[in-house]
């Protein structure tokens, strides 16, 4: 009987023996007298950002108040629009008639009401606020005051950090975690916070697959000269009735900008990487559009495999902070993540902006990446070199959105880099675009019929909203986009 | 079962209730005002979809017996008087394979197409209702009828294929004008004719069975015997088109009413609660007359935005807004959402259920599928879309069950549904979803 | 010497009584019914009438007669539930050839009046397509009602083709398309043959799964098929066809009940990887291979029992727990020994379909392969068994392996399961979807057993033992026959084919030569003379 890479589980699936199994198998076993080479790969099936969730155990839901060590305050409220709204040109009849309008029966239009006004609130009328977050006042964001965190050590600096982890180590460094771990749909116990399990389910859906591929000379429990290979892969996860990824399914690992290949020390089956300049991985996200490369500086990655085969770990380094403003606010809109999950996104800029703590860039010293880390669990699978070229797949479907998203990012990654105000570009999901104004002044978001009649006073002028169809025309023969 | 002599319609316009105590439009279908009863009379069977926005919320709805005799959840509390009527499926799952998931439209055409669309609001065949009404829906006015409560013509989800869908009635007074306004067949008078293709049929089976003689004569005795079986298979299928000729009888003793006031269309919760049961009457009315065998009705679009007067958020924002309570462990407020979904749902069933016809009622005679776009709206997933079916397809279907899909794809429940409105197919649906297991335990 | 004389000579007043239609049919007596299977009606309309007209039906599900669903069309007929369904198809399917898509390549000729009846066109039409779907020309009667009531319909709807569609559909649901009607005639003395066109119906479902091409039908139809010449000359043609393989997928899917999986469910906490794009692949895996094997390589074919080679997809590579590598779907693939498979009885196939939903079970993985591989079904077990013991997963006897033995100690029970259990024992190793183990309950599992006191271990060790064992090939070769002629395979007489054993069994045991040499036997196509019995109830007709 061989040790095949992986333990196969007995049929019976029952947990306390697998550790009898285990023992008996390497037993019963030939110890290996010489070295021999070896591979082990996994697909990812659960990802998350590595957040420690401080309140008390067994009360841990997304969006949840209850306050810990993580946040004394609990989880931020949702946010008082009309608060936020407010500058110094707007005067309370506008925030009230805007984000209440008495008038307007229809709540899918003062929901549309309240994204347009959020949208602009800078020191000036005309400026969106999502696309120049400098040029709305630091509301403030509560941040993290708790000592734990998930995460490494990036700069090996015991006193730089504030976190220990969950292993005893000082100096961690999680600064994400930081500035943003009190906010609710990141808030919880692992893989139960809102937006975790929406990027795992859209993960297992099919949306895109991550895939580890470990091999090595010696053992792959212990090898001190071992390669670890993680990429994205074009091929599907296929999901079984108990909710994880089905095993020893087959994967084609694409070398592309999402590709890393690191080397690693594996003691007692816990790999640990180097840590490297630049660690390449697919991005986590919710939406298609969000998909990419996720670039970690002095990135490296932990990870622990069980005696079952199943692997749990971690990914760190440092990320460029704007960019993670981006995924959160251009993927849909920054008054969709504020009027739906209620983060802050002024505040969040700024909280990420201060906390950043790695990757001076060398011209200003201005800290561009900051310290991060996710927590991945994955099952066994095969992951196989593919032959010729393979990209990633953008759906048809995804280009206009995947274009749109990339756009808007570099229009933001600008106007911090020039200290100059971006305007909106057109066709832009920013300030409800659908939102549309009568002659009388007042708003409706209906294309001249309500509730199947013709609108009594029809808005003026041609729609945003079919502007924007418009310009989904002519932006569908654009070239198509490339794998980013 | 005769309706008031006085159809009392109560309601509220523009602020004031009203009661308006209305004319009779006498209506019995036979000159002495008997029931139409147990005299063999063939009772077509019907079919109707009822579709609601964002779900349900799976702590609350799926029951936690398998099989028959399930317990009532919370959740569909209202419907325990016609439990046993009714059956529920959970665990079933709308698989995209290679097209993306487009928020609340990819889980509800994957339950009336089997396919997961490739265009968000287009539907890549034509939907269920539809292939159901092509076999069953001649001899009647209307080949299916459409109908939502929210007033936007937008909300119909039967379609042809495509971006097309079939324009709803939009008002308990369209609805009631299109069935029983001008152009109202009243079955027991004049102008009714039967189907011309029955008469084409009779002639082509005429034809095979002035085979039989030839083919009976070289036969042995055992395959003689076969070939008997075969031609009294014709013979059977001879007979029911006989019966097909004559005019068939209404056996429900109804009484149509006259035409609703215009009423306020809102998608207020208290106003829903007047106007669903209206247009669930109007609708049960038009099939116990003969109007239609098919419907459709919407409560309201797939991204719901019912809401409850006072509150600024609809049903759909709250999905995304509302935390997860951590003690109940779901979202309270959007449950409430889901429970009064399942409460409209009731409405429409009370009206089917009300209606005696033959030795049962117009629910025995039909089968409704009740379904939605989503499992948990929050993160618009679609593993775990609940669907429910009542009535038993006058006998052809078993009712009262709770069936785990199990992870099996949702288009198992469409296959089950045509099979058992008499359909012949032997499988539905494309890719991941292309499947040839009914649900075998429910058909009779 | 009496009753053969007045045999004779009802016989030939018979047929002098019947219609004379230049047509050898209906001057034989009818020998054999059988009804359509579902392929064989789906390969007939794609042939007939094009790949792309649709056909949506249910159709009934046949039953197993002597291991075979080929021998149940003997015994089934039309209820009048398949018979709604039948006429529904054959409406659908008319619809389509004459609808504006289609009628353009397979109407063949126009109507002066697209509005009116046209007799000329539809006579033509009917002819046509009804020697194609009754597999022999129509009589006079049958076509005239046609034209007929083309002419009428036509006339009523004010559309040709509305009536030719009609007319179309009552050749599609008539028992002559749906039944499989074999004549026999007189060949001298006092032996009987099938016709020509029985001859021709024979070998097309058996060699392509499908209706007589109209090189078969010519043969027939000019007596050419009634000469061993002409037979050979078509089963050459036939069997030098890519198409053969159609017709060797259909006798080995029904052979090895691949149809099991309709019914094959796995529990989903314990299995939660199994689901039904598994089943599909399995069936199509197995295929693959025996086609391969049996088709491509001309090879022995008791090396099914053996070979590591198979052909995998993705989604069965997960179960085998091998990589898969993207060249194409279905990727060639050999097991190392260590894998401890072999042949078709280690594929996914074979262990899952007769495995219980939450476990493996030796008895009726035995059970099946007797059955299917050694022709030696086993009875139904006796009323009143106790099966607590076997079924008690939590009690001392951990392995299922434990638990048979006990039960089988039992007299009444070891009869059977003495000679089922060692073959299932054997395959303990792989679970109930397939899957390799090594142990059960934490026990490593035993896979040895012994059958006649000749012991063997594990899969490769059961595979050695039916590879050698003389009933395999026998058990193939009689239910290809079986298959061929529509017989309960416990029923029939091997001498009717012994010819063809003996150079199946000389060549080499490759599957092209006992099938080639069995269609091409002398006594193939031999009747059994009806009984007096039979004759004259017929007579009286």
């Amino acid at each position: 009987m061989t040790i095949t890479g992986r333990i196969m589980e007995a049929k019976s699936g029952r947990r306390k023996h697998r550790c009898l199994l285990l023992c008996t198998a390497l037993t019963l076993a030939p110890a290996p007298l010489m070295a021999e080479p070896w591979v082990k790969s996994f697909v990812v099936d659960k990802y998350e950002p590595a957040f420690y969730y401080g309140g008390r155990p067994g009360v841990e839901k997304a969006g949840v108040i209850e306050p810990g060590v993580d946040c004394p305050g609990g989880t931020l409220p949702m946010l008082d629009f009309a608060k936020v709204v407010k500058t110094p040109w707007r005067s309370d009849e506008e925030v009230a008639s805007w984000v209440k309008p008495a008038q307007v029966t229809d709540l899918q239009t003062v929901h549309y009401m309240q994204e347009r006004i959020l949208t602009y609130r800078s020191f000036r009328r005309d400026i969106v606020s999502y696309i120049n977050p400098f040029t709305v006042p630091d509301p403030g964001m509560p941040s993290v005051v708790g000592k734990i965190a998930e995460g490494f050590n990036l700069d090996g600096n015991v006193k730089t950090g504030g976190f220990v982890n969950s292993r005893g180590e000082k100096g961690i460094d999680n600064a994400y975690y930081r500035a943003l771990g009190c906010i609710g749909s990141f808030r919880g116990a692992p893989y139960t916070a809102a937006m975790s399990v929406r990027s795992t389910d859209k993960m297992l859906e099919g949306m895109y697959t991550m895939v580890i591929r470990l091999s090595g000379n010696k053992s792959p429990m212990n090898d001190d000269a071992a390669t670890l290979e993680i990429g994205y892969s074009p091929d599907h996860v296929n999901k079984q009735t108990d909710g994880r990824a089905s095993t020893s399914y087959s994967f084609r690992i694409v070398k592309n900008e999402q590709y890393s290949k690191v080397k690693a020390v594996i003691r007692d089956g816990v790999v640990e990487t180097e840590q490297v300049s630049e660690l390449h991985t697919p991005r986590f996200g919710w939406f298609p559009n969000q998909m990419g490369d996720a670039d970690f500086h002095q990135g490296r990655i932990r990870l622990e495999i069980g005696p079952d085969g199943f692997a749990s770990g971690l990914v760190g380094g440092y990320r460029d902070w704007r960019d993670l403003y981006s995924e959160d606010t251009f993927t849909q809109s920054g008054s969709t993540i504020e009027t739906r999950d209620h983060h802050d996104v002024i505040g969040m800029y700024y909280a990420l902006k201060r906390n950043a703590d790695g990757v001076p860039d060398p011209r200003t010293g201005e800290k561009m990446g900051i310290s991060i880390a996710y927590r991945l669990k994955a099952v066994p699978a095969y992951v196989i070199d593919p032959e010729g070229a393979l990209s990633t797949t953008v759906l048809p479907a995804d280009r206009r959105a995947t274009q749109k998203y990339r756009q808007m990012r570099d229009i933001f990654y600008k106007g911090i880099a020039t200290a100059t105000i971006q305007p909106n570009p057109r066709g832009s999901n920013e300030g409800a675009p659908q939102l549309r104004q009568r002659a009388d002044g007042s708003w409706t978001n209906s294309d001249g019929e309500r509730n199947g009649l013709r609108d009594a006073s029809p808005p003026i002028g041609p729609s945003t909203m079919l502007q924007q169809v418009n310009n989904q025309e002519a932006e569908r023969t654009a070239q198509p986009v490339t794998a980013r | 079962m005769a309706l008031d002599r006085r159809f009392l319609l109560r309601g509220a316009f523009q602020g004031s209730a009203v009661a308006m105590a209305l004319p009779l439009l006498d209506c019995f279908l036979d000159g002495n005002g008997q029931a139409l009863a147990d005299n063999g009379k063939r009772i077509p069977t019907r079919f109707g979809t009822y579709f609601w926005g964002c779900g349900l919320t799976k702590e609350l709805f799926v029951p936690k017996t398998i099989g028959a005799n399930y317990e009532t959840t919370q959740q569909l509390a209202s419907l325990e008087p016609y439990k046993k009527k009714i059956s529920v499926f959970s665990g079933l799952r709308a698989i995209v394979d290679d097209n993306p998931n487009f928020q609340h439209w990819t889980g509800l055409a994957a339950v009336t197409t089997g396919i997961s669309p490739t265009r968000a609001g287009e539907f890549d065949s034509q939907t269920i209702d539809q292939t159901i009404a092509d076999a069953i829906g001649h001899g009647t006015r209307f080949k299916s009828i459409e109908a939502t409560c929210s007033g936007n013509k937008n909300e119909s989800y039967s379609s042809l294929g495509g971006a097309n869908t079939n324009p709803p009635e939009v008002s308990p007074l369209g609805l009631y004008t299109r069935l029983f306004g001008p152009g109202f067949q009243d079955p027991s008078k004049g102008d009714w004719k039967p189907d011309p293709q029955v008469l084409v049929h009779q002639s082509m089976l005429s034809v095979v069975a002035d085979d039989r003689k030839r083919l009976m004569a070289n036969l042995s005795a055992s395959d003689k015997a076969r070939m008997d079986q075969y031609f009294t298979s014709v013979r059977e299928l001879e007979q029911s088109m006989e019966a097909a000729l004559k005019r068939p009888d209404v056996v429900a003793q109804v009484t149509i009413p006259a035409a609703p006031g215009e009423m306020p269309v809102s998608k207020s919760v208290p106003e829903l609660q007047k106007i669903v049961p209206m247009m669930s009457r109007l609708i049960a009315l038009g099939l116990a007359t003969n109007q239609t065998h098919v419907f459709n009705i919407a409560l309201a679009e797939p991204g719901s935005t019912i809401f409850m007067p006072g509150d600024s958020k609809p049903f759909h924002q709250q999905t995304h807004e509302e935390p997860i309570d951590p003690v109940l462990g779901y979202q309270p407020v959007s449950a409430n959402f889901s429970t009064h979904s399942m409460k409209f749902f009731a409405m429409l069933i009370k009206e089917l259920e009300d209606i005696k016809e033959g030795d049962g009622t117009l629910l025995d005679h039909s089968l409704v599928l009740a379904y939605t776009d989503t499992s948990f709206a929050k993160l618009h997933a679609l593993d775990g879309i609940p669907v429910l079916l009542a009535g038993s397809a006058s006998g052809r279907v078993k009712t009262g069950y709770h069936i785990a899909g199990e992870g099996s794809p949702v288009s198992r429940v469409g296959l089950t549904v045509q099979q058992a409105m008499g359909l012949s197919i032997d499988g539905w649906g494309k890719g991941s979803m292309a499947t040839k297991k009914a649900f075998s335990e429910i058909l009779a | 010497m009496q009753a053969k004389a007045t045999f004779a000579i009802c016989l030939s007043l018979w047929i002098l009584a019947v219609p004379a239609v230049a047509l050898a049919a209906s001057a034989g007596q009818e020998v054999g019914l059988r009804l359509l299977t579902e392929s064989e009606y789906r390969n007939s309309i794609s042939d007939i009438f094009g790949s792309d007209i649709l056909v949506q039906g249910r159709f009934d599900a046949g039953r197993r007669v002597g291991g075979l669903l080929a021998a149940s069309s003997t015994v089934l007929s039309v209820t009048p539930a398949s018979l709604e369904s039948f006429s529904k198809m054959a409406d659908s399917i008319a619809a389509q050839v004459v609808d504006q898509n289609h009628r353009e390549k397979l109407v063949g000729c126009t109507p002066k009046d697209t509005k009116a009846a046209d007799d000329a066109c539809a006579s033509a039409f009917l002819a046509r397509y009804g020697r194609l779907l009754f597999r022999r020309p129509l009589t006079g009667d049958e076509l005239t009602s046609r034209v007929k009531l083309a002419g009428d319909l036509a006339k009523s709807n004010r559309d040709f083709y509305a009536g030719l569609s009609d007319s179309l559909a009552t050749l599609l649901y008539s028992p002559t398309f749906l039944f499989r009607h074999e004549i026999a005639v007189p060949a001298g003395g006092k032996a009987t043959t099938l016709d020509g066109y029985s001859r021709a119906t024979r070998l097309s479902f058996l060699l392509w799964d499908t209706t007589p091409d109209a090189a078969l039908l010519k043969a027939a139809e000019s007596g050419r098929l009634n000469t061993a010449a002409g037979v050979a000359e078509q089963v050459d043609r036939l069997m030098s066809s890519p198409r053969l393989e159609m017709g060797m997928r259909a006798f080995f899917a029904d052979m090895l009940q691949l149809d099991t999986f309709s019914n094959t469910t796995k529990d989903s906490i314990i299995y939660p990887k199994y689901n039904a794009q598994i089943a599909a692949a399995a069936q199509e895996e197995t295929l693959r291979t025996v086609m391969d094997l049996g088709l491509r390589s001309n090879d022995d074919i008791r090396n099914l029992m053996t070979t590591q080679k198979t052909y995998i997809s993705r989604v069965l590579a997960s179960i085998y727990d091998v990589p898969y590598n993207f060249h194409d779907e279905w990727m060639a693939y050999e097991f190392p020994q260590s894998a401890g498979r072999s042949g078709i009885l280690t594929q996914i196939s074979t262990l899952s379909m007769f495995s219980h939903p939450g476990r493996s079970s030796p008895t009726e993985r035995g059970v099946a392969l007797m059955d299917i591989f050694l022709c030696e079904p086993t009875p139904l077990p006796p009323a009143n068994v106790d099966f607590s013991i076997v079924n008690n997963t939590d009690g001392p006897l951990k392995t299922v392996r434990e638990r048979l033995l006990a039960h089988a100690t039992t007299p009444t029970c070891a009869s059977c399961h003495n000679h089922s259990d060692p073959i299932g024992l054997t395959l303990e190793h792989f679970d109930s979807t397939g899957a390799h183990r090594l142990h059960e309950n934490g026990q490593l599992i035993d896979v040895s057993g012994t059958i006649q006191g000749k012991t063997f271990t594990g899969a490769q060790g059961l595979g050695r033992y039916l590879h050698d064992n003389p009933k395999f090939p026998a058990c193939l070769a009689r239910k290809l026959y079986s298959y061929g002629a529509g017989a309960d395979s416990e029923d029939v007489n091997p001498a009717a084919y012994k010819i063809a054993y003996k150079a199946f069994v000389d060549g080499g045991y490759r599957l092209r030569t006992l099938l080639k040499s069995m269609v091409s036997s002398p006594g193939y196509f031999d009747t059994a003379s009806p009984s007096a019995a039979d004759t004259k109830t017929a007579m009286n007709k």
